[in-house]
């Protein structure tokens, strides 16, 4: 069975939608002071919103590459 | 900015040996590189032949995107404007999520189509002289402004290595690194480029984690750090305000699409053994910039509470310099771990220089010489040709760091090599979108392209001050790149549109 190429999909995008607006900090309060183990409150989120996305960018690379290349794995 | 850093950092006898032997082993790698050549052709010395396994892959591509600035500019930045400097964590992380939308099909093609230079891709779905010309000719200007940023880097970094005065100190820096550095890339080409980057990636990995440590070690805790930076400069630590969240934004789209397309990059999806080994490389350098631009950033937030006040404007990019002169102070321990960070930062500037090197040399030969001059020229012409271009670009802008650093003149030239980013964006249609879209034609890509280049570096001239449209654009927050991609992308899709229409018709 081949895959297409599914990285195209808007759902993928959408996910990255999310998680950009999670990790870009365009919702906090000018003078939100509230720390989180060490960090500043924000600056965590935004980290945490970074690692969401290398997570989902790594799955999408090792598990939905376009299979029709898989031929060329073993080549 | 690193000569303050390095005028505190006198290394003994033991580190210059250490260094030397580190630099040494690169030649010897460059030998090793050259025995292994297959054949003497353009994509033997290019592109390593039939590519690079997973391990190699993945150190090059590490240590030719992370560059000194990595280490040095994002820990200056992190001083200067604190936590907000996160943003180049996404932005490093954007990039690699940007290869999602061409990589695959695009290693696909090379490997069916033996690509060596990205143009290769352009001949191949355009067949448009044009188009070749104009793409060829951007990235080469982009790429010339970067290597001669790590040219000027080479230099600063070794003036603070000797007693000899600054000026001299460079000169000496730039000749002996770029030398080095040009004896190994000519005799192994891109494997010795490759095999180099295993070394340099490496310790440039392990100086991030041993940076990490000595952090906490000599500074305390996070907490103490944020909670003196709220104290002295609460800008620092407050969430961003909306114009710096259009920065945020801004340079996550500018760097994150138009780092994709440095051509360096492009020729390592070329030189991946198999998809598996390029899925699989990517997939992890998605997390890199957690270990790496989060690193730098906490090193100059740290030094922003620490050391604050100690270094202003262009000059707190030696900040790093600074902490690890403290650092070497304590301790043996502290010497050794300066020393290996030092190599570290000698590792990402000649693994990104030399792969911009060999980029340009392999642009200029196939694309511009081969393509519009002598395009019946033998691959052995043409590889001897690109050797001899490198030479002919390392001196020709070791000269020119050297003479920028001698007059202290900013050339407008050079200022308007920097905005490589905007120029570069203006590949990613025919990139992007056309590697998807069969009905993209050229002539449309080709108007897009060049209009968005001019109307890019046209903001150059626009007046910071006024009430007119474009000095509006300019103050937005967003680069002006991206307008002009938009732009672009507009006219390519559009016209590619109206072409389709009319011939159906």
């Amino acid at each position: 069975m081949t895959r297409e190429h599914s990285y195209l999909s808007w759902r993928i995008w959408a996910v990255y939608a999310v998680l950009f607006g999670i990790a870009v900090p365009w919702y906090w309060p000018a003078e939100d002071a509230r720390m989180w183990l060490g960090f500043p409150l924000w600056a965590v989120v935004s980290i945490v919103g970074s690692f969401g996305i290398s997570c989902f960018t790594a799955w999408l690379f090792v598990k939905r590459w376009p299979t029709d290349d898989d031929g060329e794995d073993e080549a | 900015m690193i000569a303050a850093a390095t005028d505190a950092i006198p290394f003994g006898p033991g580190a210059l040996v250490f260094i030397g032997l580190y630099l040494l082993s690169m030649i010897w790698i460059g030998w090793l590189g050259m025995r292994a050549r297959q054949e003497n052709t353009l994509r033997d010395h290019f592109i390593g032949g039939q590519g690079v396994g997973f391990f190699v892959l993945l150190l090059t591509l590490f240590a030719t995107q992370y560059s000194g600035n990595t280490i040095l500019g994002f820990s200056g930045k992190a001083y200067r404007i604190g936590f907000a400097w996160l943003t180049c964590v996404h932005f490093m992380t954007a990039i690699v999520v940007t290869y999602l939308l061409f990589a695959p099909k695009l290693f696909k093609l090379a490997k069916q189509h033996a690509f060596v230079t990205p143009t290769d891709y352009l001949s191949h779905r355009f067949n448009h002289r044009g188009l070749n010309l104009l793409a060829t000719l951007i990235m080469v200007a982009a790429l010339s402004n970067f290597f001669l940023a790590q040219l000027t880097a080479m230099g600063r970094v070794v003036e603070g290595l000797t007693t000899l005065p600054p000026e001299i100190a460079f000169v000496w820096g730039v000749v002996v690194l770029a030398g080095i550095m040009l004896v190994y890339e000519t005799m192994g080409g891109f494997r010795a480029v490759a095999w180099t980057d295993v070394i340099q990636g490496g310790v440039l990995a392990l100086g991030f984690a041993v940076l990490l440590v000595l952090i906490f070690k000599e500074y305390g805790s996070m907490e103490q750090t944020t909670r003196t930076l709220l104290k002295i400069a609460p800008e620092k630590v407050l969430p961003p305000k909306a114009p710096e969240v259009r920065s945020w934004i801004s340079y996550i789209f500018l760097l994150g699409v138009g780092a994709a397309l440095y051509p360096q990059a492009i020729q390592r999806i070329y030189a991946a053994k198999s998809a598996k080994t390029l899925r699989k490389s990517l997939a992890l350098m998605a997390f890199m910039p957690l270990g790496t631009a989060l690193i730098a950033v906490l090193a100059g937030v740290t030094a922003a509470a620490h050391l604050a006040g100690e270094l202003k404007g262009a000059g707190s990019d030696a900040v790093l310099g600074v902490m690890l002169r403290h650092i070497q102070e304590q301790s043996a321990l502290g010497y050794g771990v300066v020393v290996l960070i030092f190599a570290a930062v000698l590792g990402a500037i000649m693994s990104t220089a030399d792969s911009s090197l060999l980029s340009i040399s392999s642009m200029v030969t196939k694309d511009l010489y081969a393509g519009f001059i002598r395009p019946n020229a033998g691959q052995a012409t043409l590889t001897r040709f690109g050797k001899w271009i490198s030479t002919v670009f390392m001196i020709a802008l070791a000269a020119l760091a050297v003479w920028l650093n001698n007059s202290g003149t900013k050339l407008t030239l050079v200022e308007l090599l920097e905005m490589k980013f905007d120029m570069l964006l203006q590949l990613a249609p025919a990139f992007m979108i056309a590697i998807h879209w069969k009905g993209m034609r050229a002539g449309p890509v080709f108007a897009g392209m060049l209009i968005g280049l001019i109307f890019a570096l046209s903001f150059f001239w626009v007046p910071a001050k006024g009430d007119g449209f474009l000095t509006m654009l300019k103050n937005s927050g967003f680069h002006p790149g991206l307008y002009a991609l938009l732009l672009n992308i507009v006219i390519g899709v559009v016209g590619s549109w109206i072409a389709n229409a009319r011939s159906k018709a």
